[in-house]
C-alpha cells in the first residue's frame, strides 16, 4: 500500500537533503523548508485585478488552506501555482523555483487537482492514469503497477475498464487525486477538492486527504467549507477580494477573531439588552435580520446574564465559534455575488 | 520546443496515442462514415455522371476523380478532426487542459494532433486506394507511396484546421472554415475535373492550395507518371507543413501555456 510510509520526496527536500540529530539520532530532512513562497503576488485580467499583493509561505509537510467565497482569487492562486497562468507581478517560487521560468520543472513535481476534474471522458479509468503517467515518463509494468495502487488508495478498484462518464461525482474526484498522484509528487494541490459531492463522497475523499497529510505529503488546499478547512488544514488564509484578510492555524483565528462561544438569538422585537448592560461579556454584536450573533467567551455565563437582565431568549443557539465565523466576520454574512 | 521540433517529442506520441485510444471505442462507425460518404460521391459522380462523356486528354471521368478522391479523402479525415475534434478536446473535454497540468508542452499537444491526422489521413485514404484498385483504376507499383503523401498530407490540413479550432469564438463558427476555405479548395485541387482550362489568375489560388499538389501526386503514383515534377510537388507540401506549422504557436501557447 502506498503512502503508509514517509516518503523522502514526501518530506520535501527542495535544496536536497538535510540532516539534523535528534535525540541522539540522525534525522534525514526534518528541517521544515519552505515549498511555496510568494511575495506582492498579483494577477490581472485587464481591468480585473484578481489577487491584489499577497504573501505567504508554505513549508514542507504543512496542509495550507485558502478559504474564500467564489471570485475570492483562490483559484487565481492556486493557478499560478501550479504554473497554468503566469503572475503580472510580484514574486513566486515553488521548490524553490520561479514558476514564471521553470514551470516545467515544478509541474515535474507538483500533483494538480484542478477545479474542473478535466477526465478524458473517451478514455477508461486506468487509460486516464496511464496517459497522465507517461507524460512523467512512467510506463509499462510500472505505471500499471502504480494505478492500481492509486485505485486502491482512492477506493475505485474494480472500476478499471469504466469510462470515466459511468463514474459517480465522488469517483470522478477520487479518480483525478489519484491522477495527480502518480508522479509521487512533493506537493499536492487541490482546488476546491470536494465541491458540489456529497456528504458521504466528501468524507471519503477527506479521509484520504488525511492520510496523504500523515504520510508527510504537502498539501495546498482551496475551499469555501468552513468545516473542511478546520478539518484538514494546519494553516489557513482568509482571502477576500484578492487579498489575504488573515491568516494562521484554524484554532489560532478563531481565538483571535471570534470569541470562543457564539450565541445565536432570535430577537424580532428588539428586546435583547444593549451590551452596556451585559457587563462587557459580548466581545462582538452582529444582526442579520431576526438574529443577533453575540461573540463571547462563554455562553453560560452570558446567558445566566441575560436570565438575571430577565431576557429570555424565546429561540436561540449556544454553540462553539467556528473557523465560518471568523470567515464570515472578514466577508460579510451577505453573499458577495 | 519548436513546432515542427515538437513532431519527434516522446509526449507527442503520446497525445497520438491517447487519440488512438479514444478513436479505437468507435473505430468501425469512424471508417463507415469517412468512407461511405466519399465512396458515394465517387460512384456518383464517376459511374452515373462520367457516363456521359469522357475528358479530352484524360479519358474517363471516374479514372480522373479515383486519385483525386485520394485527396478528398485526406483533406476530409484531416480537417473535421482536428477542427472539430480538436475543439473538442480542448474546450468540452479538457484534454488539453489537464496535459498542461502535467510537464507537456503545448507544442508538443499540437504535433500530437498532426501526427494523428497523418494516421487519420493515411488510413482512410489507403481504404479508398484499395476500393479504387479492386475497380481497376490503379496502374502503377508507385500507388503504394499513397499512404506516405496521405500521411503528408493529412498534417499540412491538419495544421490550419487545429490553427482555427484553437481561434474561433464556438465551435460553430469552424464552419466557416469548412465552408469558405476547405469546400472551395476541393473545387480548384483538381479533385473532379481538369484545371487546364480555368483562368490564369484561378490557377493562381489553386497551385497557393496544398490540396492542389497532394492530387497530382495521387494522380502521378496512380496512374504511373512519377517524374522530377512530382518530387517537386512533395517538396511543395513538405515546404507547406514547415511554414504553416509556425503560424498557430502564439494561438496554441496563448490558450494552454502559462
Amino acid at each position: 500500500m502506498a503512502f503508509t510510509a514517509v516518503r523522502p520526496s514526501a518530506m520535501g527536500c527542495p535544496g536536497g537533503l538535510h540532516f539534523k540529530r535528534e535525540n541522539g539520532k540522525l534525522t534525514m530532512c526534518a528541517i521544515s523548508s519552505v515549498v511555496v513562497n510568494a511575495r506582492s503576488l498579483t494577477k490581472r485580467y485587464g481591468n480585473l485585478e484578481a489577487v491584489r499583493g499577497i504573501d505567504f509561505a508554505i513549508s514542507s509537510g504543512e496542509c495550507y488552506g485558502f478559504l474564500g467565497v467564489n471570485g475570492a482569487g483562490k483559484t487565481s492562486t492556486m493557478k499560478m501555482i501550479y504554473c497554468r497562468i503566469n503572475r503580472t507581478s510580484g514574486e513566486l517560487t515553488v521548490l524553490g523555483m520561479d514558476t514564471a521560468r521553470h514551470a516545467s520543472r515544478i509541474k515535474q513535481r507538483l500533483g494538480v487537482v484542478a477545479q474542473e476534474n478535466a477526465l478524458d471522458p473517451e478514455l477508461d479509468v486506468v487509460q486516464n492514469l496511464l496517459l497522465y503517467a507517461s507524460f512523467f515518463g512512467i510506463a509499462g509494468a510500472a505505471a500499471r503497477r502504480k494505478a492500481s495502487e492509486l485505485l486502491e488508495l482512492v477506493n475505485i478498484s474494480g472500476k478499471e475498464r469504466a469510462l470515466v462518464r459511468e463514474l459517480s461525482g465522488g469517483m470522478k474526484r477520487r479518480l483525478v487525486i489519484a491522477r495527480a498522484l502518480v508522479n509521487d509528487p512533493d506537493i499536492l494541490v487541490l482546488d476546491e477538492p470536494t465541491t458540489g459531492l456529497d456528504p458521504q463522497a466528501r468524507l471519503l475523499v477527506w479521509d484520504r486527504l488525511t492520510r496523504l497529510r500523515e504520510a508527510g505529503l504537502t498539501v495546498l488546499i482551496t475551499t469555501h467549507y468552513m468545516e473542511e478547512a478546520a478539518r484538514l488544514c494546519n494553516r489557513v488564509a482568509v482571502i477576500d477580494g484578492g487579498k489575504i484578510l488573515a491568516e494562521g492555524s484554524p484554532s489560532a483565528l478563531i481565538a483571535q477573531f471570534a470569541a470562543r462561544d457564539v450565541l445565536e438569538i432570535v430577537d424580532a422585537d428588539g428586546r435583547l439588552p444593549a451590551d452596556g448592560l451585559l457587563g462587557g461579556l459580548v466581545v462582538r454584536r452582529e444582526r442579520h435580520g431576526d438574529i443577533q450573533y453575540l461573540y463571547n467567551s462563554d455562553n453560560r455565563v452570558l446567558l445566566h446574564r441575560l436570565a438575571e437582565l430577565g431576557f429570555e431568549p424565546p429561540r436561540h443557539v449556544a454553540r462553539q465559534a467556528t473557523l465560518e465565523d471568523v470567515f464570515l466576520n472578514f466577508t460579510g454574512r451577505e453573499l458577495s455575488e | 520546443m519548436n513546432a515542427l521540433g515538437a513532431l519527434f517529442a516522446p509526449n507527442a506520441w503520446r497525445v497520438f496515442r491517447r487519440n488512438l485510444q479514444a478513436w479505437q471505442k468507435y473505430a468501425w462507425s469512424s471508417v463507415a462514415i469517412n468512407i461511405v460518404e466519399p465512396f458515394a460521391y465517387f460512384l456518383a459522380l464517376g459511374f452515373g455522371l462520367g457516363a456521359y462523356f469522357s475528358l479530352t486528354g484524360y479519358g474517363s471521368l471516374v479514372q480522373f476523380m479515383a486519385p483525386g478522391f485520394l485527396g478528398l479523402t485526406a483533406l476530409n479525415a484531416a480537417t473535421f478532426d482536428a477542427a472539430w475534434g480538436c475543439y473538442e478536446r480542448r474546450v468540452f473535454n479538457g484534454v488539453y487542459e489537464s496535459m498542461v497540468t502535467a510537464p507537456v508542452d503545448p507544442l508538443e499537444i499540437a504535433a500530437g494532433e498532426y501526427l494523428w491526422q497523418a494516421f487519420r489521413s493515411a488510413l482512410y485514404g489507403s481504404l479508398f486506394l484499395a476500393v479504387i484498385a479492386g475497380f481497376g483504376l490503379v496502374h502503377s507499383w508507385w500507388a503504394l507511396l499513397c499512404p506516405i503523401m496521405l500521411a503528408l498530407s493529412g498534417i499540412v490540413f491538419a495544421i490550419p484546421a487545429l490553427y482555427v479550432s484553437f481561434v474561433v469564438k464556438t465551435q460553430e463558427h469552424l464552419f466557416y472554415y469548412f465552408s469558405f476555405v476547405a469546400t472551395p479548395m476541393v473545387m480548384i485541387g483538381g479533385v473532379f475535373f481538369p484545371l487546364d482550362k480555368f483562368p490564369h489568375w484561378a490557377l493562381a489560388i489553386a497551385w497557393l492550395t496544398p490540396l492542389y499538389h497532394a492530387v497530382k501526386v495521387f494522380r502521378s503514383l496512380v496512374l504511373g507518371t512519377v517524374s522530377w515534377n512530382t518530387g517537386l510537388e512533395v517538396l511543395w507540401v513538405l515546404a507547406a507543413i514547415a511554414v504553416l506549422a509556425f503560424v498557430p504557436v502564439r494561438s496554441i501557447r496563448k490558450q494552454l501555456a502559462n
